[in-house]
């Protein structure tokens, strides 16, 4: 399903596999009969999922309910355990680890407790951009920034040690929007962060989405995830509704 | 308690003069230390990401052969080592027998369980979201090893001053490997040995004050380096 931003001509440089399957009819994701175990016990049992390109997905379930699992599932971390997940029509379990590692560049989590790394903040927003090998940084990482309504300026030389929690969190937030993802999953990105700050990542969720970028977010926040997301999938006891 | 006293003078005193003997043996030993500290970053850092990211079969087997290597006698390395380079042996054609290069391809093997075994648990104990982070960001094997050093570089560090410190105090392998030759492969320790033998207390007082300094040096640059990691 497309939310509200879809269809809004891209600014950001997108995969160049991404359009046209925005366009044509295969879903960007497609689980059938997707089960993920751990150890003999099922945490997500899924029989059909389809999630289109573009767009904001909202994700809501009590804890323990299989939420992160089935994000792993579609940040292509883990393989379902049996069932069969498509990415853009490509059926990922039986790829090899250097075919799976490359669409999953494609796509990115940003985590519920982000991990910056111990660099100065210009170095975290460009890492996703040097290791895809893009040396040319400097206006992708303003960008970014500036998306997450951080002042290039002000923060791109301080250091991690040297931010808020949620400054943190908007720059791994920018550090995964500089690469333009096909795919952005947030997992809880608004936790502990305060009104000001949720405001600010749901304007960044818009933009990247208004760009062609697939949004998938989980979160416990209904009030701040309804007016954002245009469809809604319930994850409770491993199973997904919506 | 004379003895110790004119020691120490005479020591401060050949220090001062920058006495040839006492100097070549702090530069033949800064020499293999030297080379033998790069050696064991290369090749035991590396390794040591594999060992504390990878879950491999066998791995508990690997990790206790490197714990077991870290209490391995430096004499039974050095007799190792002398028998590889000696003339009959599989590299003796390489002529490395008393030499400093001899020396520090003994010194690399005392020194990389150090750094493998240090570098596989700061690996092993850093934030488990790093790994994530790193996927999450597109990051291929080699980014994996390159970044995941990087972020622990201080535990790097730590583990590059363990080695170090075990490398330049040690003397089983200087010995046999370097044979202790005047001026081409007499080191710190192995001149500090022979000088108390022969009752020349204040050459080996002299050369024990260098090495205390050059702990004291690796301390405070480990201290700056800590500051600057913003730890």
């Amino acid at each position: 399903m497309t939310g509200r931003d879809s269809g809004a001509s891209p600014a950001l440089p997108l995969d160049s596999a991404d359009a046209p399957c925005a366009r044509c009819a295969v879903p960007l994701y497609s689980l059938e009969g997707v089960v993920r175990r751990h150890g003999e016990r099922a945490v997500l049992e899924v029989p059909r999922l389809d999630i289109a390109a573009g767009g904001i997905t909202g994700v809501v379930g009590p804890n323990g309910g299989g939420k992160s699992t089935l994000l792993r599932l579609l940040a292509l971390l883990d393989a379902p355990s049996q069932g069969v997940l498509r990415f853009a029509g490509e059926a990922v379990g039986p790829l090899s680890a250097a075919r799976t590692a490359e669409l999953r560049r494609s796509v990115t989590l940003l985590l519920q407790e982000p991990y910056l790394l111990r660099r100065s903040v210009y170095e975290n927003v460009a890492f996703g951009l040097s290791v895809r090998g893009m040396r040319h940084a400097q206006d992708a990482v303003r960008g970014a920034l500036e998306l997450v309504a951080l002042d290039p300026d002000v923060f791109q030389r301080r250091r991690w040690f040297e931010l808020s929690g949620g400054e943190a969190q908007r720059v791994a937030l920018a550090a995964r929007l500089a690469f333009s993802p096909r795919v952005l999953l947030m997992d809880e990105p608004t936790a502990s962060l305060d009104e000001d700050s949720a405001a600010r990542i749901a304007d960044a969720a818009r933009a990247v989405a208004g760009r062609g970028t697939t949004v998938i977010v989980v979160s416990h926040d209904r009030d701040w995830l309804e007016p954002l997301a245009g469809r809604i999938l319930k994850v409770r006891r491993g199973q997904v509704e919506g | 308690m004379d003895y110790l006293l004119d020691g120490l003078v005479t020591a401060l005193r050949l220090l001062a003069m920058g006495d040839a003997e006492t100097f070549s043996a702090v530069w033949i030993t800064l020499a293999a230390s030297g080379m033998s500290i790069a050696a064991c970053l290369a090749i035991g850092a590396p390794l040591g990401f594999l060992i504390g990211y990878h879950d491999f079969p066998g791995r508990k087997a690997v990790r206790i052969a490197v714990d077991t290597a870290l209490c391995f006698p430096t004499v039974v390395i050095g007799l190792l080592v002398y028998l590889l380079l000696s003339r009959q042996g599989p590299m003796g054609e390489l002529g490395l027998l008393f030499t400093i290069p001899g020396m520090a391809i003994g010194l690399t093997l005392l020194g990389v369980p150090i750094v493998m075994a240090m570098t596989a648990l700061a690996v092993e104990q850093a934030d488990a979201r790093l790994r994530l982070t790193l996927l999450t960001l597109g990051a291929d094997g080699r980014q994996m090893l390159t970044a995941t050093l990087w972020e622990t570089r201080y535990h790097l560090m730590l583990a590059g001053v363990a080695a170090f410190g075990r490398i330049v105090s040690e003397v089983g392998i200087s010995m046999m490997v370097g044979g202790n030759i005047k001026w081409h492969t007499r080191t710190i320790t192995t001149a500090i040995a022979l000088e108390t033998g022969k009752g020349d207390y204040a050459l080996g007082i002299a050369l024990g004050l260098v090495l205390l300094a050059m702990a004291l040096l690796l301390n405070l640059m480990l201290a700056a380096l800590r500051r600057r990691a913003g730890r």
